[in-house]
């Protein structure tokens, strides 16, 4: 306790050893606050990226267990709160850096540094960008990456909708709320999104599906006016007023690169889970290559990620 | 209060400043992310309160706003100079993307 309330009323840029530091700030790193606070672990969570994750961008969950319906915002509010009540804490920082120092990890935030004998890495993944052009010069100017943020803006238009999987369709669903018009394009011949989501936006009367096609570029002045696409019969384009994208996602593990083992797409290698090549380093939620990357399964990560830093602390 | 809420009408008289730069962050209340930057900016605005003025404002309270600066996404954060536009984020940036960007457009900006 006595801990806790120095690093409370303390300022910053100096060295605190911590049991624990959790970086991150979305559902795999508030179970982890959750179970960490609970078994007495000395921690702090660096909410760094985006608090509340890619969850708290999702209008709406309806397969997390044990509550039918809930904005994702709202969920990982209540997640931070219960974990806050058993004392977990939090700080509004990003990791910048994080070393080995013999059986420590030098972890540099942006006003501290702390020195943790066990660290999780629950940093998440952002939205991946297409690369297309006109995606960086329209982005906040009819692309987006976010339609809960961002579909009523589009009031009575027409957009389009990139991706297959559970993300696009969801999203595209949220959407199809606020516009008069829906065309999803799918580079497959079939979405990978559940059959559940996936029969409810074939049968949305305002949304049409185009299989076996690309987005090649956004085009516009101010704002973004049309699209082009490769389909199986040749280049066309299309006018839209908006584009939200869902084409994956970039894991957010750039400051952890040189201390364990990343794949190839960047996300964590684990093994068993939530280990990583380094015994004192977990990974949780969507940063690592666990292939299933819903809220539960993150939330699930979190909790095993801390109980293994417990055991480790025994 | 170190973010000043402002209405679309106050945005020029606000941002006309030559001795700072002004931030205008384009939010909703119905926006997640827009949310998570609120104790973000607090922060920044504690930290760079001598160089750069905070506004707050509601896109859906000041509709005309979104429509004159093209805004089709919250939260938006339009930086001016003296009036004029000189940088735009979209999205939410956490406090040392945000700390680093305005200090870079606040050396370029402002004279030493």
């Amino acid at each position: 306790m006595k801990l806790r309330t120095e690093l409370i009323g303390s300022g910053s840029s100096v060295n605190r050893d911590l049991d624990l530091v959790i970086a991150g700030g979305g559902p795999a790193a508030l179970a982890a606050a959750l179970y960490a606070a609970r078994y007495d672990i000395e921690h702090i969570v660096l909410e760094s990226y985006q608090p509340g994750g890619q969850a708290a961008l999702t209008a709406l969950i309806e397969n997390y267990p044990g509550i039918k319906t809930i904005g994702g915002g709202d969920l990982v509010a209540v997640m931070k709160e219960q974990a806050e009540s058993w004392g977990a804490l939090f700080e509004m920082s990003s990791v910048i850096s994080a070393d080995p120092i013999g059986d420590r990890i030098q972890i540099k935030a942006d006003s501290s540094t702390y020195m943790a004998r066990n660290l999780i890495i629950a940093t998440g993944a952002a939205p991946a960008r297409l690369g297309v052009p006109g995606e960086e010069k329209f982005y906040g100017r009819g692309v987006s990456y976010c339609a809960t943020c961002d579909a009523p803006f589009f009031r009575d238009a027409r957009v389009l909708v990139v991706g297959g999987g559970d993300s696009a369709v969801k999203e595209a669903l949220h959407l199809s709320e606020f516009v008069s018009e829906l065309v999803l394009v799918h580079r497959r011949d079939k979405f990978r999104a559940e059959p559940y989501l996936a029969e409810k936006l074939l049968s949305c009367g305002k949304c049409s599906v185009n299989w076996n096609t690309t987005l090649k570029e956004i085009k516009g002045d101010e704002s973004v006016e049309s699209v082009v696409l490769s389909t199986p019969e040749g280049e066309k384009e299309l006018k839209v007023d908006g584009v939200f994208m869902y084409v994956g996602r970039k894991p957010a593990t750039e400051p952890f690169a040189n201390l364990i083992d990343l794949n190839d797409n960047g996300t964590v290698r684990t093994h068993d889970i939530v280990h990583t090549s380094r015994e004192n380093i977990f990974a949780a939620g969507d940063v690592t290559d666990n292939k299933l990357r819903q809220i539960v399964t993150a939330v699930s990560d979190g909790a095993r990620a801390a109980s293994a830093v417990f055991e480790l602390l025994q | 209060m170190a973010v000043k809420h402002i209405k679309g009408n106050e945005i020029e008289a606000a941002t006309s400043v030559v001795d700072k730069i002004s931030l205008v962050d384009f939010s909703a209340a119905w926006c997640g992310p827009c949310k998570m930057l609120t104790p973000v900016l607090e922060k920044v605005s504690d930290d760079l309160e001598d160089k750069v003025d905070f506004f707050h404002l509601d896109v859906d309270e000041s509709p005309d706003a979104s429509s004159k600066f093209s805004i089709r996404g919250v939260p938006t954060m339009i930086v001016f100079h003296n009036g004029e536009e000189i940088d735009r984020m979209v999205g939410f940036r956490d406090r040392n993307a945000l700390q680093t960007q305005l200090e870079n457009l606040t050396e370029s900006k402002l004279a030493k």
